[in-house]
């Protein structure tokens, strides 16, 4: 047996105990972490679905979206309108189970992505990307004026998700305990964030080895070739825009969900560079990328924050030297500025090229996307840039 | 797959792993349950949660308020602490993003007896459901009366309705509006300036005024258009329910186009180091603030002598009236609340305390005495008008006594 | 009647401000495909500079200082962290330009702290009457400048060297690179023209009628990407056009805000990207964009 082989057998053992000892801890977490952990690991569930569906859209069909939030915002709200009641304050609900609620919600978010393929489907690049930031504008007015819908500036209450009489709230059942730890709102709902990041996950992995995940790779690549091997270019387009409206969605249920509560401010023009970073620091097109962003971006400043009592060389909150708060930001201009430069591919291809180094040993793996998937989003421009 | 592992691995893996989560789980537990004493509280300190904006669009108001908080609790624990214990703030920065600031509650809500203070509207809305949850009392650095009914609140004087009703009523007496006439309001969006759009309404209704609309946002920093509108308009008086950036505006453009007219602002509308820009002379002549907040050259006693102390610990630095002075106010009911509560320092005999303070004198800090018994009226119906001084500490001095409008006192409340 | 006019004249001197923050887009999207995210921090520190120094050296000194610190900053961005980076794709260069706007602007909140500074131009607060209506001078200045710096940067592209380089390097980047055009330089020369734009406009964009600096100004500098996107993305006439009509459609719907309630209120800050999203539809490339180059 070569050194080769003898690595690749004791890694295909080991692979699958990773994998079950990573599902139990993702089980079990409830039952270790606090409130803060939960809380800010259940927004970055849902950021991680939401930027699954950007990495589609980005990466594999090659447009790019500043307009991500606006989604995120329908499903969100979307979500609340539908499971919500009406309230004395004109804020209007239809009062649906919450599960079909949150169906509806993916639905309504995919409508929006095809509303808006009049557009999506006749930009390409920069434009395209610009014309999606007018979204973000669009939405945050719409958010805002639309009062029976929305609830305005103040948002509205999100209604606990709810299935079969068990409610993913602090109550019903009130005092609920796992292993002698009560599992509040919380710990419930981390089950949700994990079916549906698996979800997200898995079926992303699958559309990307899939027919149409090649067809929309070629679009990306060269319209005129896709439209000569007879893809139909624009139904693609839009097609691919429909389906990342539709994670997005998700993730505005669940970001709904975890909030409670949700208002405008939530869903504007940085939560949706947000979900750019997100994608373009974990490596375009990769959808453990995406997730591995999505967590990044999201917890770096909690965490900061939460252990900077323990940095001796920050000054107080509120003084003129440099505070949590600050080094917080800077952290995360640095790390997007290091990431880009020094790893090309984001994480996820940094990790990659670690993993070949480490293994010195030019073996197959069959888990690792090609080259095409990892293929950058070109510039559609008339002219190459300049250098 | 050419070799699937044994099952005996996972099955060691597998309890292994249940066996640490078990054990960690078993801490969690009986965290959560000792029960006897509250979050925040230990045998010698009291700790209150700040959560503010350090680094987006309010972090040099944030900067004040905490500046201002420090300074009273320091003074407070010099002289003993409350409950013979010392007071301690966390703070932390949730830069006007209401996710992380829904994070950070939670982090904080298992260390913190109340939250003092918490400042940004979107922010505050985001968070209700989770103060309701903790029962957490919430001194939050904002007047709006969307608040109300809900008991966690702590409110410093009057709201921003009755701080505009007030300010109509004080124009009609002092500056010669009169029915007919039309009033100009710029206001943000948002529970701050609906809050005082309310007020205007209904004063407007009352007194027979026509209201000319303006609605804007935080980043609108030019309002030579919506100014120009409220000449045509032939406004006689304008209120401003926006930021000092949006007064300043205001005030120059609407004197450097002849519209000579008295400009009156809310509590968060104010900053006295716009007096040393261009806009200076125009505000000293036309800008008043209608607020429930003492200006800093009406302290007296414990108040003014916080004054003197913040000018010599900040140098350059004034003590405005919605920074410095309002973390004062904010300060003293808290000490009230707590020195009430000794007996009981839970979540729960802080709102029962807090419930009970029904002629809370705070000597002058807040306009009028300060009766928390009703959770779904304000505390008071009294304000402050203040003019824009150059010299005065602060930028600001009282003009009158504090007082309460006959438009104020039958303003209502709820639905 | 009047009131019209006002808003117009109004809308068109801010529209001048717009084109000028649309050029610097230009002028680094033409020499190196990004799209910058990190100009509102370029232009609040171009006035940031001028407003902390005016009161030592005075306003004509300071704003030159200004000028050359942002100018500076510019060509650094690029020098420093997207000369590491030609050839990725749009979108990573656009996030590296965010990575930088928050280190940038972090650093500029951070030294402003809870001070107002005011750019101290030696116009203030003065007002000029114009037929039956009033523009503060500050913006007649703006406009005046706007005009000034278009046909100074059309003489440069058209009889200078470094112009006739730049333009060769936007037509075609590898014959420019082979006929022995330095392209780095001719990308940090034009980061840093850009960098010039931006400090113009930072000044104006803050001294009256705004009440001075504030990180404010780094967004209100956004508000140039639908003049940008309207006109066309590498075409600097569309930039001068794009901002133009932003300006006036914004003063319009900021004015007429009590008329338009239907649309909801606060209109001004939707109605520019409500516009040029219905100039894409018709013209996909914008007014005075290039075409792209198939179609399917």
């Amino acid at each position: 047996m070569s050194s080769g082989t003898l690595i690749r057998s004791v890694r295909r053992s080991v692979r699958p105990l990773v994998l079950v000892a990573g599902v139990l801890l993702a089980l079990a977490a409830p039952l270790s972490l606090n409130g803060f952990w939960l809380q800010s690991g259940l927004f970055a569930m849902a950021a991680a679905v939401s930027a699954i569906g950007l990495t589609l859209l980005v990466g594999r069909a090659g447009q790019l979206s500043l307009g991500h939030a606006f989604f995120v915002a329908v499903g969100a709200y979307g979500y609340c309108y539908l499971a919500g009641t009406s309230s004395a304050d004109g804020v209007r609900g239809l009062g649906l189970p919450p599960l079909l609620a949150a169906f509806g919600a993916v639905v309504a978010a995919g409508t929006a992505g095809a509303l808006f393929s009049p557009i999506s489907g006749r930009l390409r690049g920069i434009y395209l990307g610009l014309a999606s930031l007018g979204l973000v504008f669009l939405g945050q007015h719409i958010l805002k004026n639309a009062i029976p819908l929305t609830g305005g500036f103040n948002g509205r209450d999100a209604a606990p998700l709810d299935l079969f009489g068990f409610s993913f709230s602090d109550s019903d059942p009130a005092g609920f305990l796992v292993l002698g730890v009560p599992y509040g709102q919380l710990e419930r709902l981390w089950y949700v964030g994990l079916v549906c990041a698996a979800l997200a996950w898995w079926s992303a992995r699958n559309l990307l080895r899939s027919r149409p995940g090649r067809a929309l790779a070629t679009v990306r690549d060269s319209e005129v070739a896709a439209g000569a091997m007879g893809i139909d270019v624009v139904r693609y387009k839009a097609a691919a825009f429909v389906l990342s409206s539709m994670y997005a969605g998700l993730g505005g249920v669940l970001t709904a969900l975890a909030f409670g509560r949700i208002v405008p401010d939530s869903f504007g023009l940085s939560a949706s560079v947000a979900f750019l970073v997100m994608i373009v620091i974990g490596g375009i097109g990769s959808v453990g990328g995406a997730v591995g962003g999505a967590f990044f971006v999201t917890l770096l400043p909690l965490v900061l924050d939460h252990y900077s009592g323990r940095l001796p060389f920050l000054s107080p909150p509120g003084s003129e030297g440099l505070d949590a708060a600050g080094l917080s930001e800077f952290v995360y201009g640095l790390a997007i500025v290091l990431v880009l430069l020094f790893a090309h591919g984001g994480l996820a291809g940094f990790l990659r090229r670690a993993a070949t180094a480490l293994r010195r040993t030019p073996g197959r793996d069959t888990d690792r996307p090609s080259d095409d998937e990892r293929a950058p989003l070109r510039s559609h421009t008339a002219k190459e840039p300049a250098s | 797959m050419s070799r699937a592992p044994t099952t005996g691995r996972y099955v060691a893996l597998a309890l292994t792993l249940a066996v640490a989560v078990m054990s960690t789980a078993c801490g969690k537990g009986q965290d959560a349950e000792s029960g006897d004493r509250a979050p925040g509280v230990t045998k010698d300190t009291i700790t209150l949660g700040a959560l503010v904006d350090l680094t987006a669009v309010f972090a040099a108001d944030s900067k004040t308020v905490v500046q201002g908080a420090k300074l009273y609790w320091d003074t407070v624990n010099k002289n003993g602490g409350v409950c013979g214990r010392r007071i301690e703030v966390d703070v932390a920065n949730h830069g006007y993003d209401p996710q992380k600031a829904v994070s950070l509650y939670r982090d904080m809500s298992t260390k913190v007896l109340a939250m003092s203070p918490v400042l940004g509207s979107p922010i505050v809305t985001a968070l209700k459901p989770s103060f309701d949850r903790d029962k957490m009392l919430v001194s939050a650095a904002t007047w709006t009366s969307q608040v109300l009914p809900d008991p966690n609140f702590q409110i410093a004087g009057a709201t921003y309705d009755l701080e505009t009703v007030n300010a109509v009523d004080w124009l009609t007496r002092e500056k010669g509006l009169k029915r007919g006439d039309a009033l100009g309001i710029v206001y943000f969006e948002g529970d701050y300036g609906g809050n005082s759009l309310k007020g205007a309404k209904h004063a407007a209704g009352e007194l027979g005024l026509k209201l000319s609309e303006h609605r804007i946002q935080p980043t609108d920093t030019d309002l030579s258009t919506q100014v120009n509108a409220m000449k045509t308009a032939g406004v006689k008086a304008i209120v401003v329910a926006a930021a000092s950036p949006q007064v300043a505006s205001v005030t120059t453009v609407a004197s450097s186009i002849g519209l000579d007219v008295p400009v009156v602002g809310n509590t968060p509308s104010f900053s006295p180091k716009l007096l040393t820009t261009p806009a200076g002379p125009a505000l000293t002549k036309n800008f008043y603030t209608a607020s429930s907040i003492a200006p800093a050259p009406s302290a007296t006693g414990d108040e003014k002598r916080f004054v003197a102390a913040y000018r010599a610990a900040h140098t350059g630095e004034q003590p405005t009236q919605n920074g410095v002075m309002y973390a004062y106010a904010a300060g003293r009911i808290i000490n009230e609340t707590l020195s009430k509560a000794c007996d009981d320092l839970t979540r729960e005999g802080l709102q029962k305390a807090f419930r009970s303070l029904t002629d809370l004198d705070t000597g002058g800090a807040v306009a009028g005495t300060l009766d928390y018994s009703d959770p779904s009226v304000p505390p008071s119906r009294q304000v402050f008008i203040s003019r824009a001084a150059k010299d005065a500490p602060g930028g600001l001095t009282a003009v009158g006594a504090p007082f309460e409008s006959d438009l104020a006192r039958s303003y209502p409340f709820g639905k | 009647m009047n009131e019209f006019l006002g808003f117009l004249v109004n809308g068109l001197s801010l529209g001048a401000i717009y084109a000028l923050i649309a050029l610097g887009f230009v002028m680094i999207f033409k020499a190196t495909s990004v799209m910058n995210f990190a100009h509102g921090s370029i232009v609040l520190l171009g006035a940031y500079v001028v407003g902390r120094t005016h009161d030592e050296v005075g306003f004509w000194w300071a704003a030159l200082l200004g000028i050359l610190a942002a100018a500076a900053a510019a060509a650094l961005v690029d020098l420093i962290v997207l000369r590491h980076a030609r050839g990725a794709d749009l979108g990573t260069l656009a996030i590296l330009t965010i990575g930088v706007d928050t280190l940038l602007s972090t650093e500029l909140t951070r030294e402003m702290g809870t001070a107002i500074l005011d750019a101290g131009a030696p116009w203030g607060t003065s007002t000029v009457h114009l037929g039956g209506t009033s523009v503060p001078l500050s913006r007649l200045v703006a406009a005046l400048v706007a005009v000034v710096v278009v046909a100074v940067l059309w003489a440069v592209f058209r009889f200078t060297h470094w112009g006739v380089r730049m333009r060769a390097a936007a037509e075609d980047g590898t014959t420019a690179a082979l006929m022995g055009i330095r392209l780095g330089r001719v990308a940090a020369g034009a980061w840093a023209i850009a960098g010039v734009l931006a400090a113009l406009a930072g000044v104006f964009l803050t001294s009256f009628p705004s009440p001075g600096i504030s990180p404010a100004a780094g967004v209100t500098a956004l508000a140039a990407v639908p003049a940008w996107v309207l006109g066309g993305f590498d075409s600097f006439p569309g930039a001068v056009v794009g901002g133009l009509v932003i300006g006036v459609v914004t003063a319009l719907s900021a004015g007429y805000q009590e008329h338009l309630l239907f649309l909801g209120r606060d209109l001004a800050q939707v109605a520019p990207y409500a516009v040029m999203f219905l100039v894409l539809l018709v013209r996909p490339s914008g007014l005075f964009g290039s075409k792209e180059f198939a179609r399917v």
